[in-house]
C-alpha cells in the first residue's frame, strides 16, 4: 500500500487544559480528497489547526510524507509543505488581492516561480486578476474564499487543509467554490477538507470521516454515509 | 512675516522630529500591539552614543551618525527578546497591558544609566550643522534643513521597505493577521523582532536629531516620546501615515500657539485639542473600531 500523504494517529489536542480531540487517527492518501464532516463546535477545525502546528499535540502522531509534524511551529510547518485554507479566510484586509497572493509565496524565493504559479491562481479564479489592485477588505464573501484559495494554492504546498469553504456564502457562490475543489482535485491535489453537510462532497470525496465530540465515529465512502438516515439524523441532524 | 517665517520653520522642523519618533511607536504598536514605554529612552541613548563617539572618543562624523542607528537597534531587539517575547509567550492576553508596565521599568533603567554615566548636567550635541540660509528674507538655519531631510528620506525608505520588500510585506501581514501570517510561513518571532530593530534604530537617529538642536540630557527623549503618543493616539493607534499627517500639522498649531498666546499655551493646546479629538472620534481621525495596521 501507498504511504499515506498525511498521517495522524491517536491525535490528542485541545485548548487550554480540555481535550478537544481525544484520540483521532485517519490517513489521507497521496492524491485523494479526503473529507472530515460533523456537527460544529465537535472538533473539526481544531483538527486541522493541530496539524498546522497552531495547537499542540499533546499526544500521538501527525506525519507527512514520513516526518513527524507534531512539536513544529506554524512556520515550520508551512514550510514543510501543508497549506491550511483557515475557516473565515483570514486575509490580510489592508492588502490588495495581488499582495495577498504574494503573501501566499512567502517561503519561495525564485521569482520565476513565484510569477508561473501567479499565472496558475489567475487562470484558476480568473476574478482575482480583475481585483489585482483592490483592498481585501472591499471584497465580497465569495471573492474573499477565492483570494484564500489563491493564496494557498501560491504556497505550492504538498497537501491542503480547507476549513468550511461554504461557511457564510450563498449557495450559488458555494457551487463555484466547490467547482474550484473539483479542479484542484482533478489536478492531482492532496486535500482534507472540513465541511458539516456531507451532501456536498458525497461525488468528491475518496472518503469520509464522521467527528463528532472528539473522536471519528464513522467512516466510509460518501454515499455510505448518505443511506445510513440514523447517523445523519443523530450526528448531524437529519 | 519676519517673524511668523521664524516660527513656520521651528514648526515644520518639530513637525518632523515628532513624525519620526511617531514613526517608531507606530511601528510597534501596529505590529505587535505593543505600546513600548521605553521608546523615549531609546532616542535619549540615540543621542548619548553620538556624543560618545564624536566628542569622548573622537570618532568621525560618519561612524559616530551610525551610533545612534545600531545602538538603538541593538536596544530594542533586546528589549524584545528580555521583555516582549517572554511576556507574549506567557500571558499572549494580557500581554498589551503588562508590557506598558515592563517598557516603563525599562525606561526608568535605561535614563538612570545615562545619568549614572554622564550625570544630569546637560550638554550640547557636537554633530550639528553650522550657518544658515536665506530664502525669501526667512533664516533657516542649516541644521533644520538637515533635520527635515534626514527625516523625509527615513521617512520614505521605511514606506518603500514596508511596502515593496519581502521583509516589509511580512511585517504588515503580522500586523494585520498574525495566524493567518504564521500560518504562510512566516516566523512572527524574527519579524517582531526586525520591528523593535527597526524602530530602535529610528529612535535612536531621532535622538541624535533632537539633541543637535536642544541640548543633550537624560530625559531628552521624554518629550518626544510624549508628543509621539499623542501624534499616534490622536490618528488611530497604529495608523503609520495618519500619524505622520497629525505630527506635522499638531507641531505647527504648538508652534504657532506658543508665539501667539506664549510658549506656556502650546502644550495645554496642543492637549486639548486632542481631547476634543477623542471626544469627536474616540478611535482617532482616521482610527476605525478596530485598530488599523499598518
Amino acid at each position: 500500500m501507498a504511504e499515506a500523504a498525511l498521517a495522524i494517529d491517536a491525535l490528542v489536542t485541545g485548548y487550554d487544559r480540555r481535550d478537544v480531540l481525544t484520540g483521532i487517527s485517519l490517513d489521507l492518501p497521496d492524491g485523494a480528497l479526503v473529507t472530515v464532516v460533523g456537527p460544529n463546535g465537535h472538533g473539526k477545525t481544531t483538527l486541522l489547526r493541530a496539524i498546522s502546528g497552531l495547537l499542540p499535540t499533546r499526544r500521538g502522531s501527525i506525519r507527512l510524507f514520513g516526518r513527524k509534524l507534531a512539536g513544529l511551529a506554524p512556520h515550520q510547518v508551512a514550510a514543510a509543505g501543508i497549506v491550511h485554507v483557515p475557516q473565515g479566510d483570514l486575509l490580510f484586509p489592508q492588502m490588495s488581492v495581488h499582495e495577498n497572493l504574494l503573501m501566499g509565496a512567502y517561503l519561495e524565493n525564485d521569482q520565476a516561480v513565484i510569477r508561473r504559479r501567479l499565472e496558475e491562481v489567475e487562470a484558476l479564479l480568473p476574478k482575482l486578476a480583475e481585483r489585482r489592485d483592490q483592498l481585501a477588505s472591499s471584497l465580497s464573501g465569495g471573492e474573499r474564499r477565492m483570494v484564500g484559495i489563491g493564496r494557498g494554492l501560491m504556497m505550492g504546498g504538498r497537501v491542503m487543509l480547507i476549513d468550511e469553504p461554504s461557511l457564510g456564502l450563498a449557495p450559488i457562490i458555494i457551487e463555484q467554490v466547490y467547482e474550484v475543489i473539483a479542479r484542484l482535485k482533478a489536478s492531482g491535489r492532496t486535500i482534507l477538507l472540513v465541511e458539516e453537510n456531507p451532501a456536498r462532497v458525497a461525488d468528491l470525496a475518496d472518503a469520509i470521516h464522521l467527528l463528532d465530540n472528539g473522536r471519528i465515529v464513522w467512516s466510509g465512502p460518501p454515499h455510505d454515509l448518505l443511506e445510513r438516515d440514523e447517523l445523519l439524523e443523530t450526528y448531524l441532524g437529519g | 512675516m519676519e517673524i511668523l517665517g521664524p516660527v513656520l520653520v521651528a514648526g515644520i522642523t518639530t513637525g518632523a522630529l515628532y513624525a519620526l519618533a511617531t514613526i517608531g511607536l507606530s511601528l510597534v504598536w501596529g505590529a505587535l500591539g505593543m505600546l513600548n514605554m521605553a521608546h523615549g529612552a531609546l532616542l535619549t541613548i540615540g543621542g548619548y552614543a553620538a556624543f560618545t563617539l564624536a566628542t569622548l572618543m573622537g570618532a568621525p562624523w560618519p561612524v559616530a551618525v551610525l551610533a545612534p542607528v545600531v545602538v538603538g537597534a541593538l536596544i530594542g531587539a533586546v528589549i524584545y527578546l528580555l521583555v516582549a517575547q517572554p511576556l507574549l509567550a506567557r500571558a499572549p492576553r494580557s500581554f498589551e497591558t503588562n508590557v506598558i508596565i515592563a517598557t516603563f521599568g525599562v525606561a526608568m533603567a535605561l535614563e538612570n544609566a545615562v545619568l549614572l554615566i554622564f550625570g544630569g548636567q546637560p550638554f550640547g550635541q557636537s554633530i550639528a550643522l553650522t550657518g544658515h540660509l536665506q530664502a525669501g528674507g526667512i533664516f533657516i538655519p542649516w541644521q533644520n534643513v538637515l533635520i527635515v531631510a534626514v527625516v523625509l528620506v527615513l521617512m520614505a525608505g521605511t514606506a518603500f521597505f514596508l511596502a515593496r520588500t519581502r521583509a516589509g510585506r511580512a511585517i504588515r501581514a503580522t500586523a494585520q493577521h498574525r495566524e493567518a501570517a504564521q500560518l504562510l510561513g512566516v516566523p512572527v518571532g524574527r519579524v517582531y523582532l526586525q520591528v523593535l530593530a527597526l524602530s530602535g534604530g529610528i529612535a535612536g537617529t531621532c535622538g541624535l536629531l533632537v539633541s543637535s538642536i536642544t541640548q543633550l540630557s537624560p530625559t531628552l527623549g521624554a518629550d518626544p516620546m510624549l508628543k509621539a503618543f499623542i501624534m499616534c493616539v490622536v490618528a488611530g493607534l497604529g495608523n503609520l501615515p495618519g500619524a505622520i499627517g497629525a505630527a506635522f500639522v499638531l507641531a505647527l498649531i504648538e508652534a504657532f500657539a506658543s508665539y501667539a498666546l506664549g510658549a506656556r499655551w502650546g502644550f495645554p493646546l496642543l492637549l486639548a485639542i486632542v481631547i476634543l479629538v477623542l471626544i469627536w472620534r474616540p478611535d482617532g481621525l482616521f482610527g476605525r473600531a478596530a485598530v488599523r495596521r499598518l
